[in-house]
């Protein structure tokens, strides 16, 4: 099987059909010009697999009486089928094959590939020019329809890349996708990949003919009891090679046309405004055509991280990255400093915590070739059948999907970072023969997380949940829930709330990414079970531990004076405010720093005396300029004399960066506790980080008259986790009640601005 | 022949299907299941919310097995399933009026 062998087999039966139309022709010497026999779809393009029909379209004049027009047809056909050869054949005049074009999509694209083979050429090469210029025509108009079918035919058949016994033609990357693909590309409306298509078109040929020939039959679906049959033909060490270099064509032909239909989409909306300016997200990043370009002119060389920044940013807006992008990127950012700076592992938590955007601006990356750079330990899970009946996907498309699962389960979590990292990296282990995948996962993990720049104790937590990823399922299901052995055995090897939290997330990502299967509301309520009686062993999560404060704050925090200081570090600047406490001081500060486009990505603050102590790591908004002190000083100032409007001010920032729909994102959740240690309530408010929520929180809480200890402000990848130390005016925890009523409220504000 | 229904605790089955093989008994048909008995659930605490479970996840397992060996699959069953405590579950038997193996036709004990 081959293309050379392909074409062999239509060469004879080319001949074999002009052997037949001469002596079928001779009954009708006088209209031996009125006729011709032309092949279209892939018999028309010269290729012809083993089990194949013989596409045939038979073009006539309209002169000949119907009945000699019949005899003539069925004395081509006849002996065909006596051959037992399988013939697709249609009978038209050149206008009756135009209307038939206009009618189906199908016909209008089979004709795309029409040759001439016997009779009168120049009739055939008529109706196929006129077929071409119809269809570069009418190309508008049918777009929605074609990609309705692409569209139906993956809810039938699938995804080539990930079933276990994939229809070669039909499923979503296989060979039909590709004919499409080149019938778009004919109308030149949009620039396409089509030598990325060619190795795939190939081999995906090829493993049809080999399925052909060992079979003995024409269907194009591999059953699972072909596919040694065809390794062995084809030259692979097994099923599994073969079902893996499948996957990684039927990826790249998904891959084009998922970005070629996108380019079409976008193109069209281009006619209506002639100028249509693009949309600045970042420095060197712009939205165009609802795309994610890039602005090499403001792009510096040595920002190792720009090429995450610029996922990161695509993903959160639900965009894909442009083609040029992406290669841009694998031409000039895939190398990243051991360890990843913070702001790479936050663009990366944000890039794995965005939904379902996560998975196609991944296969970009991954096409490119760029993901194996950033994270060498995925090469050996891209494209990893695993081929059993218990999964849909392979390993690293899996990794990907309990990815997406994860980030609707953020809000459950204390760290949405360490969640996000587990889901995505959690089977890296498998496929090593003889090796646990589990075990070999945490050995793969804890090297990885070190070089993502986590911290020790993070590490040893990533590389926990890996080891353990099964624990609870396995547990919940095969071991007596009412022993206490069992719990003790979980919380052994757990060991705390807040990584026992965070495995359940995991389990259930997990498990909603096999599928079915695997994953059911029945597991899941064992498994909550089995959570709950192990919480209730181990001893609770410690809210963020407020700012330590040092001689020198203290001392300064006694002078009631106004003092701040900017420094700048290698990607952000840290600046400390110490000021007269007053009622609203948080809220006006946080509020101060949105205007003057900062973003706060960190902050610790604490009221010791009279005075407040804080310490805030902004970013600048690109093409933003850093204050001085003695300017922000000056602004601060003002708003504590209520001059400034900061209100009105902030929800212009806010709307300017609702801009973009963006993606769907889990709704805030803001929870108040009372905690023993340190006599105050906790409150927590977990969301998803936009400019202005610290100053919408502070505002409230300060109106409920309670006063704000302390506040640990961060933001993990794209979600802030803020913890408030609140107390009432005379310094004590708030009753249960109005705690609650508060967070209700907080949390209602957030929700509806 | 008799159909045997056992509805057992989830993490008894490995124990259940060992002994039943054991036993002789050569096919079984395993599926999820929920319920609750005399208790209703149980109630639990967790972290100051009280919540009342009463819908528990439990194995359904059904064997055909031929009139004779009826009692003594149920003993085995109830010997392999039980821990003592609360939950552990319930086995009853159906008269079954007929067996065929679909692939081969075979009809009555001999399907079994």
């Amino acid at each position: 099987m081959s293309t050379r062998e392909r074409r062999e087999r239509s060469d004879s039966s080319d001949f074999v059909l002009q052997e037949l139309f001469r002596e079928s022709v001779e009954k009708f010497p006088k209209f031996m010009g009125a006729l011709a026999i032309g092949a279209v779809g892939g018999y028309g393009r010269g290729e012809l697999s083993p089990g194949s029909d013989l596409d045939l379209l038979i073009i006539h004049d309209g002169s000949m009486p119907s009945e000699s027009l019949l005899e003539f047809v069925n004395s081509v056909l006849y002996p065909l089928w006596d051959q037992a050869r399988a013939v697709d054949h249609s009978v038209r005049t050149r206008a009756e094959t135009k209307v038939a074009a206009e009618a189906d999509l199908k016909v209008a694209m089979g004709l795309l590939d029409l040759r001439a083979i016997a009779g009168n050429f120049e009739l055939v090469t008529a109706v196929a020019q006129e077929a071409q210029e119809s269809w570069r025509r009418n190309f508008k108009r049918n777009f929605a329809g074609i990609v309705s079918s692409v569209l139906e035919r993956e809810s039938r058949s699938g995804e080539l890349a990930y079933l276990l016994e994939p229809d070669l033609k039909e499923s979503r990357g296989g060979l039909r996708d590709i004919t499409t693909i080149r019938a778009m590309a004919l109308t030149g409306s949009v620039p396409i990949a089509l030598d990325r298509l060619a190795a795939a078109e190939n081999l995906l040929a090829n493993v049809r003919d080999s399925l052909h020939q060992s079979s003995g039959r024409g269907r194009d679906q591999l059953l699972l009891s072909q596919q040694d049959a065809v390794a062995k033909a084809m030259n692979f060490a097994d099923a599994d090679a073969l079902m893996l270099e499948v996957a990684k064509s039927a990826r790249t032909v998904d891959y084009v046309m998922s970005l070629t239909i996108h380019r079409i989409e976008n193109t069209k909306a281009k006619k209506l405004f002639r100028k249509r300016s693009d949309s600045v997200i970042g420095l060197g990043l712009r939205v165009h055509n609802e795309e994610v370009v890039l602005e090499p002119a403001e792009i510096s060389e040595g920002d190792s991280g720009f090429g995450l920044r610029a996922a990161a940013a695509a993903v959160q807006l639900g965009l894909p990255l442009s083609i040029d992008a992406t290669v841009y990127i694998a031409e000039n950012f895939t190398a990243l400093p051991t360890p990843w700076p913070r702001q790479s592992r936050e663009d990366l938590v944000a890039l794995l915590g965005a939904g379902e955007s996560l998975i196609k601006v991944w296969e970009a990356l991954d096409q490119e070739g760029i993901v194996e750079s950033w994270i060498p330990e995925w090469s050996h899970v891209r494209f990893l059948p695993q081929r059993n009946a218990l999964h849909r996907h392979t390993v690293d498309r899996h990794m990907l999907e309990t990815a997406v699962r994860a980030s609707a389960l953020i809000r459950n979590v204390h760290r949405p970072d360490l969640l996000l990292v587990a889901a995505a990296f959690h089977d890296l282990g498998k496929g090593f023969l003889d090796l646990d995948h589990s075990e070999y996962g945490e050995v793969l993990m804890r090297p990885l997380a070190h070089r993502l720049g986590f911290s020790d104790e993070d590490c040893e937590t990533l590389a926990l949940l890996v080891r353990e990823h099964l624990l609870l399922s396995t547990v919940a299901t095969r071991r007596d829930l009412d022993d206490p052995a069992t719990i003790a055995h979980v919380v052994q090897h757990v060991g705390n709330a807040e990584t026992l939290e965070l495995l359940h997330a995991l389990s259930i990502a997990d498990g909603e990414a096999t599928g079915r299967t695997a994953w059911s509301d029945w597991k899941a309520r064992l498994v909550a079970d089995l959570v709950s009686r192990s919480l209730s062993a181990m001893a609770g999560i410690e809210p963020a531990a407020q700012l330590e404060l040092t001689p020198s704050q203290i001392a300064r925090s006694a002078e009631g004076e106004l003092w701040i200081e900017i420094s700048a570090h290698e990607n952000n600047f840290e600046i400390e405010i110490i000021s007269p406490d007053q009622v609203g001081l948080l809220s006006m500060v946080a509020g101060a720093l949105t205007i003057s486009r900062l973003n706060v990505r960190s902050a610790r603050t604490r009221t010791v005396g009279e005075s407040a102590v804080m310490k805030w790591i902004v970013v600048l908004d690109p093409h933003a300029e850093l204050p001085t002190a003695v300017k922000l000083e000056e602004l601060l100032r003002r708003a504590f004399r209520g001059e400034l409007d900061l209100s009105d001010r902030l929800s212009e920032r806010i709307a300017n960066y609702r801009k973009f729909p963006g993606i769907p994102v889990a709704p805030p959740i803001v929870r108040a506790s009372n905690d023993l240690a340190t006599n105050a309530t906790v409150l927590e408010v977990r969301m998803h980080d936009r400019p202005g929520i610290l100053y919408t929180v502070a505002k409230a809480v300060s109106r409920f008259g309670v006063d704000i200890r302390a506040a640990i402000v961060a933001t993990l990848g794209a979600e802030a986790f803020d913890t408030l130390y609140l107390t009432d005016l005379q310094g004590n925890a708030l009753s249960e009640e109005r705690a609650v009523l508060l967070a209700n409220q907080v949390e209602q504000l957030l929700l509806t601005q | 022949m008799k159909l045997i229904t056992a509805i057992i605790k989830p993490f008894k089955l490995d124990d259940v299907k060992t002994a039943l093989q054991a036993f002789g008994v050569t096919g079984m048909t395993v599926s999820e299941a929920s319920g609750f008995g005399r208790q209703r659930g149980h109630t639990e605490v967790y972290r100051g919310a009280e919540y009342t479970v009463d819908l528990v996840p439990k194995v359904r397992l059904e064997v055909l097995v031929d009139s004779p060996d009826a009692e003594k699959v149920i003993d085995v069953i109830v010997k392999a399933a039980s821990t003592g405590s609360i939950g552990d579950g319930k086995v009853w038997s159906t008269p079954v009026e007929s067996v065929v193996r679909v692939r081969t036709g075979e009809r009555g004990v001999d399907a079994i």
